[in-house]
């Protein structure tokens, strides 16, 4: 009962450009405005959402015939936790380094807007395949958000990429203060805008 | 009715299979997280002792735990040190209770081996099995006694104090005439930017190479720290500008034993940590005094 005709390279694709999670859908603003400040924490923030979104779009796609309508929300929300969890053990288990910089962003998770919003709009309706593809692109694209927001204000902020100095000096120590992330925002949704825009013209025209 | 019954079991359901898996994930991993933490602890204490990579151990370093339990008889409390001795070439241990004079009362034959003896479930069971059943017993502390040769070269006390959040757990390293080697900040929970500045060079290692004597009054002062003790304290870190031999020795002269310069901002943090540090530094040379005078007088040789 697939409700889609987008075919998997364009799931993958849309997730990244046309529906990208912070430029676009607008969603899970607070990391992207929060914790945006610097590529790595893009980084790895994005690579715990990819999975997570991943894994749990998988799991809701499997059990979704047995999902009583009422209670959808709170069974999202305890699938995101359980692979929050999962994941968080398993890094802590066998990748002790990674954790060491990565714990505090996987346990943020539980609560991102994108995660359950993907599940509620997407793998419900949709077979393994098509959301397995879905969450991948969404990660991506959520991923692609957060280190574009982090190349702008790292190296704008504190002159610096991926903590190795490129300029040499600081232009504007703003850029890396919370109330920047709204401007860079804003700004990369404007861009995104203008990107879709011209190129929807020049295919027309 | 049916809907909410129905409801009901879907969700019980969801939550079962949900707590199963992260249940079974914390089982599988349980054993890796634990190796982790020693493995944290183990070099966090080849650190404070001096030794790395430019500087490895030497192959006969033996790290001694004791372990310290008060026990209860009746209306009498002793203390009860599981002590490392070595019989028949096997390493095992002690347990020499001491009443609260410091008199020696008796010893027991614990069998259990070094390793085992790590897990505190495991060290309760040996012991529940050598003391009698009218005795009980509470897990005090532990310490670590570093030697190599069969000589003492340094004390590693785990402990914790409370901090300006909650508890701070710390490793404090000593020589055998009970000057600081050092202090490691092993978990904390102080606010970022403030508090958290415990875990940095600047502060802790102010620590390294106070006196017993010193230490005794150790004092935390709320004044700017010098530039060049923040060079010569953050010097691991520095990849320009190395201060020359010379000026680290003539630094190092200079601001010995010094109170500490408490961070900026968070000073109950500060004096936290240098309280925390003075008592577990204290309370463990005088134990170690009175444990050391009752093993020779009782000629129980401990492997330490």
């Amino acid at each position: 009962m697939s409700t889609t005709t987008k075919s998997n390279t364009q799931l993958l694709v849309d997730g990244i450009l046309k529906e990208n999670p912070i430029f676009k859908l607008a969603l899970s603003m607070c990391p992207a405005v929060g914790i945006s400040t610097s590529v790595m924490n893009g980084i790895l923030l994005g690579t715990a959402v990819l999975f997570v979104q991943v894994f749990s779009g998988c799991t809701i796609s499997l059990v979704r015939n047995y999902i009583h309508p009422k209670i959808r929300i709170p069974t999202y929300t305890l699938t995101i936790a359980t692979w929050v969890t999962v994941i968080d053990l398993v890094l802590a288990a066998y990748v002790p380094g990674a954790y060491k910089a990565m714990g505090m962003f996987v346990r943020l998770i539980v609560a991102f807007a994108i995660i359950t919003m993907r599940l509620e709009m997407f793998a419900s309706r949709e077979p393994l395949t098509k959301s397995f593809w879905d969450g991948l692109g969404m990660g991506l694209g959520f991923m692609v958000g957060m280190v574009t927001l982090g190349v702008v204000r790292e190296l704008l902020g504190s002159g610096e990429l991926l903590g190795y100095d490129v300029l040499g000096f600081k232009p504007l120590l703003f850029f890396v203060l919370p109330s920047a992330g709204f401007f860079v925002v804003g700004l990369m949704m404007g861009f995104f805008n203008w990107i879709e825009v011209a190129y929807n013209r020049r295919k027309e025209g | 009715m049916k809907e909410i019954i129905k409801i009901t079991l879907a969700l019980i359901i969801t939550c079962v299979v949900a707590a199963s898996a992260m249940g079974l994930t914390f089982t599988l991993t349980a054993k890796a997280k634990k190796h982790n933490h020693h493995m944290n602890v183990h070099n966090a204490m080849m650190g404070l002792l001096g030794f790395g990579q430019d500087n490895p151990a030497p192959s006969d370093l033996e790290l001694l735990s004791v372990y310290r339990y008060i026990v209860e008889d009746s209306d009498q409390k002793f203390l009860g040190y599981m002590v490392p001795v070595e019989k028949d070439g096997e390493e095992t241990y002690e347990m020499v209770l001491i009443d609260l004079e410091s008199n020696f009362v008796k010893k027991l034959e614990v069998p259990i081996s070094m390793e085992a003896a790590q897990e505190a479930h495991d060290r309760a069971s040996a012991l529940d099995k050598v003391l009698s059943p009218n005795q009980s017993f509470i897990y005090a502390d532990a310490s670590v006694i570093a030697t190599a040769g069969n000589k003492r070269i340094g004390y590693i006390l785990p402990g914790k104090f409370p901090g300006f959040r909650t508890f701070i757990h710390v490793l404090v390293a000593m020589d055998p005439q009970f000057e600081l080697l050092g202090l490691e900040i092993m978990e904390h929970e102080e606010d970022a930017g403030l508090g958290a500045e415990i875990e940095e060079d600047y502060f802790k290692k102010q620590f390294e190479g106070i006196s017993y004597d010193k230490l005794k009054t150790l004092n935390v002062v709320k004044k700017p720290m010098p530039e060049e003790y923040t060079q010569y304290l953050e010097r691991e870190q520095l990849t320009e500008g190395l201060l020359t031999k010379e000026h680290i020795a003539e630094i190092q002269r200079k601001y010995k034993d010094q109170d500490i310069y408490a961070i900026t901002a968070s000073t109950i943090s500060s004096k936290a940590v240098t309280n925390g540090v003075k008592g577990i530094a204290k309370k463990f040379a005088y134990r170690i005094g009175k444990l050391d005078s009752v093993l020779e007088k009782q000629k129980i040789r401990a492997a330490f």
